[in-house]
């Protein structure tokens, strides 16, 4: 890889890069509702699966894994990318 | 000595501390392997875990940890100490102590499963210190508030040729919001109109300085310019303390600070916080980078603003006021922290930047990498407030040397000074904002369960507020400052305590972390010791003996503050201790791993 390249990419990480976090963070917030409001029952969430989350399945199915460990995972309240203090 | 002298041997320092040591714990006591799968490749979720390319997670890392911190902090230390001992420290502590509290916290997330300190202290010690962590968080961030908002409104009430500069930020950042998320304009494009528009607003800042002399005069006509309250205050001629008052336009500009941090706190992230800091981001890299190549040219171009102005030591002890004392140590060692080792970088480092490693060999140039980069800026700050004309708060002997240093580019004192005075208020004005946002949170899931109010966004704001304004009102901000450093430090000792513990239970050498965890755990301890003392005999005292109430009061919090503080390190030592001594007895007895942890 260039210097040109290396330059470039850390110009990116250093301003456009958190925009892009969290576009991916609002991202997952929405897709997370959806899926505990269609498929909770995965993780134990009693929804009653109506005949539609089935249909859905084969297109879920890929990111149910990730989103089971998401929904397990014990979280810090400072972790996301908006509690960042940015310096201190 | 010049700023030229400086800044090689800040360069020639890193390179040893980074080739010679660095590389050394890395190869040797840490062994990364890039074989070994990270967190990030493991548990790839698209946003948490993310492999990202060592360049773009270094340019992430850096903006994350660098800004304020060791800005106030070698302005503070200089003023107080001299210039020479403000740069042993910087030096020394990044060498030996910065670059490991930031890379092995990063480590020691990665070895974990991408687990954060507080879960790993939570295994690793015991359950009450991730509980004691939680109430810690509470506390710094009321201390750095406080610490903040009354830097800020001070500035802003004696340097009315930055008004245009701050209100243009503030509508720039919320355009740019508009203009990102709901116009969908480029990065590009957004980022040349907000940050061009910002910087020429700051730049005709000298130009309306009548206009916004004369608003604050208005506010201060109202009380026919009596203050609102007087009080003593230690800091002020020359430290030797002297009667000090907030007149309104004072309380109006904290006022403002703060109806600016309650709007950054409750309104969504994109529309307000997120862009405001960007656009922050810019102003003050400008005038960084300005700043540093200057005082690297000025040595040839113009020599006299390169000259050293403050003398280079001052003494062991200043007095700071009738009863204070202001040893070297503990005190340098916390009222200098970022630039140097901070424990909030440990803290993001492990749940920001460790789940998004690719490679383990990324771990130190990312780590202490970033660490490096940000003794820079601390190196900086101390140079301008070193070659700053004499006299004056110490913000205005920074902004003077930094002023000087962009002067070198051609630019007319007066607007190069404008220009560093408008990057110092930017750059504490959007930390401040976001620090009311996680005091909020944090304010939130602490008691939010207890006091149900507490989880509607505006009380737990509205709390957030006053409690910093209440400290505001005691006028020592710099007690406040050395307050927040002693918890930030703290921290950083707890996040090496917790690396020490790991590596003992690894039966690894734990030295590189377990030298600076003592170091720092007890100068801390001390530190805080000592600002309670200033502020019992040097706030407290005089100003409950003439019965001014908001003073007293405000000390005597933050004297409550400080006990805590003091007594939280005391449970986490005592539990830390015993952790290291049972791990280092099954490491021993075993030959082998000890620890429930990984790696």
């Amino acid at each position: 890889m260039s210097f040109a390249a290396d330059v470039k990419d850390f110009l990116y990480g250093l301003t456009g890069y958190e925009f892009a976090r969290h576009a991916l963070e609002t991202r997952r917030e929405v897709e997370k509702i959806f899926l505990a409001a269609t498929l909770g029952d995965l993780v134990g969430i009693p929804v009653m699966p109506p005949v539609y989350s089935l249909r859905l399945l084969p297109y879920v199915l890929p990111e149910i894994e990730k989103w089971k460990r998401e929904m397990a995972r014990t979280k810090e309240l400072w972790e996301r990318e908006e509690f960042d203090l940015h310096g201190i | 000595m010049n700023a030229l002298i400086a800044v090689i041997i800040g360069a020639v320092t890193i390179y040893l501390a980074y080739t010679r040591y660095a590389r050394r714990i890395d190869r040797n006591v840490i062994q990364s392997d890039p074989k070994r799968a990270t967190p990030a490749v493991l548990y790839m979720d698209g946003v948490d875990f993310m492999p990202t390319n060592r360049n773009i997670l270094f340019g992430y890392h850096f903006k994350s940890i660098a800004a304020a911190g060791p800005i106030v902090g070698a302005i503070v230390a200089a003023s107080l100490w001299g210039w020479l001992p403000a740069f042993i420290w910087l030096v020394v502590g990044v060498s030996f102590m910065g670059w490991a509290s930031d890379y092995s916290a990063i480590v020691l997330s990665v070895r974990n499963e991408g687990n954060s300190l507080s879960a790993v202290a939570h295994r690793l010690i015991s359950p009450r210190t991730r509980t004691i962590l939680f109430l810690f968080i509470f506390f710094y961030l009321l201390l750095i508030a406080g610490a903040f908002v009354g830097i800020m409104a001070q500035t802003l009430d004696s340097q009315p040729k930055t008004h245009l500069g701050m209100i243009l930020l503030v509508l720039m950042g919320l355009l740019l919001g508009q203009m990102l998320y709901r116009w969908r304009v480029g990065l590009l494009p957004a980022t040349v109109v907000a940050v061009g528009i910002t910087f020429l607003a700051i730049l005709a800042g000298p130009a309306t300085e009548g206009f916004f002399r004369s608003f604050n005069g208005f506010f201060n006509s109202l009380t026919g310019g009596a203050p609102i309250v007087t009080y003593f205050d230690p800091t002020l001629a020359g430290f030797k303390g002297a009667e000090a008052e907030i007149m309104p336009s004072l309380l109006f500009w904290a006022i403002a600070i703060s109806i600016f941090c309650y709007a950054g706190s409750v309104l969504p992230i994109w529309r307000m916080a997120q862009p405001v800091v960007y656009v922050g981001f810019w102003i003050t890299a400008i005038a960084m980078i300005l700043g540093l190549a200057g005082a690297s040219l000025g040595t040839f171009i113009k020599p006299e603003i390169a000259a050293f102005q403050i003398p280079a030591f001052k003494g062991w002890n200043p007095q700071l006021g009738p009863a204070g004392v202001m040893p070297l140590w503990p005190m340098l060692f916390v009222t200098i922290a970022c630039g140097a080792i901070s424990g909030w970088h440990s803290l993001f480092g492990s749940v920001g930047t460790a789940r998004q490693i690719e490679s383990e060999a990324d771990m130190l140039p990312i780590g202490a990498g970033a660490m490096f980069a940000e003794f820079l800026l601390g190196l900086l700050a101390l140079l301008a407030v070193t070659v700053g004309a004499k006299g004056g708060s110490p913000v205005a002997t920074f902004a003077s040397g930094l002023g000087g240093f962009i002067s070198v580019f051609g630019l007319k004192g007066e607007y190069a000074v404008s220009l560093a005075f408008a990057a110092f208020i930017v750059i504490v004005l959007v930390v401040t904002q976001l620090i009311f946002r996680i005091m909020r949170v944090t304010l939130t899931e602490w008691l939010g369960e207890l006091v149900p109010p507490l989880r509607n966004q505006h009380v737990a704001s509205f709390i957030s507020v006053v409690l910093a304004i209440l400290l505001v009102m005691t006028g020592t901000w710099i007690y406040l400052w050395q307050l927040f450093g002693g918890a930030n430090q703290l921290m950083a000792a707890l996040s090496l305590l917790l690396v020490t513990i790991w590596l003992a239970a690894q039966g690894r050498s734990w030295a590189f972390a377990g030298v600076p965890t003592l170091f720092m755990y007890f100068t801390t301890v001390a530190s805080i010791l000592v600002t309670a003392y200033n502020l019992y005999y040097n706030v407290y005292v005089p100003n409950a003996a003439a019965g001014r109430a908001v003073p007293a009061v405000g000390s005597a919090l933050m004297i409550v503050v400080a006990l805590l503080l003091v007594a939280a390190a005391l449970l986490i030592g005592v539990d830390g201790a015993r952790a290291f001594l049972k791990y280092s007895r099954l490491a021993r007895s075993s030959g082998a791993e000890a620890a429930p942890a990984r790696g």
